[in-house]
């Protein structure tokens, strides 16, 4: 995927993988950093999915973004880590706009809300560290045609800033 | 004195029950909702009922703190403190299905996952009816952070708290996963109005309000909510709010305290009534 390419607003259907992390693991991953040790996982060339997924079943999971916003203050650790689009819900602030703005990445949104659904998009899933933070844990998920709407582009133009837009 | 027994296993029994229904499906007023929207994303919100219900996959992710709201009347006795009977059906419902384990035991320094979704946050009223309502909210964490506590000047006409709402959810809404159902706890205390504000949220979607007043107050708040256009799932399609109810409640001569809570657009929630076993007169 090149970033560079998307518009806000368009739509696409992603195939490929999704490393999954929310507030718990971003944080652990910034406690790492600042003790200087080697992170258990590479997020160079990644997909950040903010999401925490269910319990399984059949080895199928529900799943779904939760809000992006309050992971705007891991923004930069995460593109300084080479990760490439980050997916999540709702609005975010003016720093995550600058941000992709200056490293030239994407901020998807994915339908809230409809983790049951999103569960048939979800081909496998893979525990990849932080065990102990259960469904805060970081994951690895492969997914098929998974529903996204780019809402900031790599220009830093937010979808949600632009009152009674339609798409 | 005639004192009421309640049995604590048929408690139990009915809330896993209605716990996970109300995690794998949508009323008829919300299927009617999303049924009638067709902006981005409508075909996965639809196809989510569908696969929920048939799968026993939650509808969302987010399987929430459960919230209960325990009416009981003043003679009636449980066989269990109120509090066990109810996480201990949390805890069944949670640990048997395929949901999410979304609390940790202490807010700041362990932030540990409980692994069981309890403890439940449990509000007690005591009434003088013959039987126990217990409603519940499944409370997302999203639809949580955007609670808020505002307190007005007593002397506040009823456009400036028609304005706090408005401008809360213009501010806030889109990250609600709306449409919303929005609870209003007005008058109180500070805490007294926040309950009051989740109380609202446990009504019948759209159900008006008995004081005439109170009902218009929530039609004239729907209406400039859905003047908003902020849409399902925040993308500026379809309705922001599907209905607005407010609680209220005597205040000090100081205080007009306003609260303001929301449930995203699947509104999960849930009621059952109880009758007593026994009577015993003593």
């Amino acid at each position: 995927m090149n970033p560079r390419e998307l518009k806000i607003s368009e739509r696409i259907n992603y195939s490929g993988i999704f490393l999954i992390m929310r507030d718990a693991a971003q944080k652990r991953i910034q406690d790492l950093l600042e003790q200087k040790k080697v992170l258990p996982f590479d997020l160079s060339g990644q997909i950040v999915f903010y999401a925490g997924p269910t319990k399984s079943l059949n080895g199928k999971v529900a799943i779904g973004p939760t809000t992006s916003e309050r992971m705007d203050r891991y923004l930069k650790m995460l593109f300084e880590l080479g990760v490439v689009a980050t997916v999540g819900k709702g609005k975010r602030g003016e720093l995550a706009r600058n941000l992709c703005r200056e490293y030239g990445r994407v901020y998807f949104v994915a339908p809230s809300g409809a983790a049951a659904a999103l569960s048939e998009h979800v081909k496998k899933i893979e525990l990849i560290a932080f065990d102990d933070l259960g469904p805060e844990a970081v994951y690895k998920i492969e997914v098929v045609e998974f529903p996204l709407i780019v809402a900031i582009d790599s220009e830093g133009n937010d979808f949600f800033a632009l009152e009674n837009y339609r798409i | 004195m005639r004192i009421l027994i309640v049995d604590s296993n048929e408690i139990q029994e009915r809330l896993t029950e209605q716990l996970f229904y109300a995690n794998t499906s949508v009323s008829e007023f919300v299927k009617e909702q999303i049924e009638k929207y067709d902006g981005p994303f409508d075909d996965v919100l639809r196809r989510n009922i569908v696969v929920a219900q048939q799968t026993g996959l939650p509808l969302c992710q987010d399987t929430g703190m459960i919230e209960f709201f325990v009416f009981k009347g003043y003679n009636i006795v449980f066989t269990q403190p109120i509090d066990e009977i109810l996480n201990e059906a949390v805890r069944r419902v949670y640990k048997k299905n395929p949901f999410r384990y979304s609390v940790v035991n202490d807010p700041i320094f362990e932030r540990k996952n409980t692994f069981d979704n309890t403890p439940a946050i449990v509000h007690t009223f005591i009434t003088n009816q013959e039987y126990v309502q217990i409603r519940f909210l499944v409370k997302g964490g999203g639809s949580e952070n955007l609670t808020r506590l505002f307190m007005l000047n007593p002397s506040a006409r009823i456009d400036e708290i028609i304005d706090v709402v408005v401008n809360h959810v213009k501010e806030h809404g889109a990250k609600g996963c709306p449409p919303l159902n929005v609870g209003i706890g007005i008058g109180g205390s500070s805490d007294k109005a926040v309950v009051l504000s989740k109380l609202a949220l446990t009504r019948e979607l759209n159900e008006q309000n008995e004081d005439a007043r109170y009902a218009e107050l929530e039609k004239v708040i729907l209406n400039r909510l859905n003047q908003l256009k902020i849409g399902f799932q925040g993308l500026f399609f379809g309705i922001t709010a599907y209905s607005v109810h407010i609680e209220h409640a005597p205040t000090h001569i100081a205080n007009l305290p306003v609260a303001i809570s929301f449930d995203c657009y699947l509104c999960r929630k849930g009621v059952i009534n109880v009758e007593p076993k026994r009577i015993e007169n003593i």
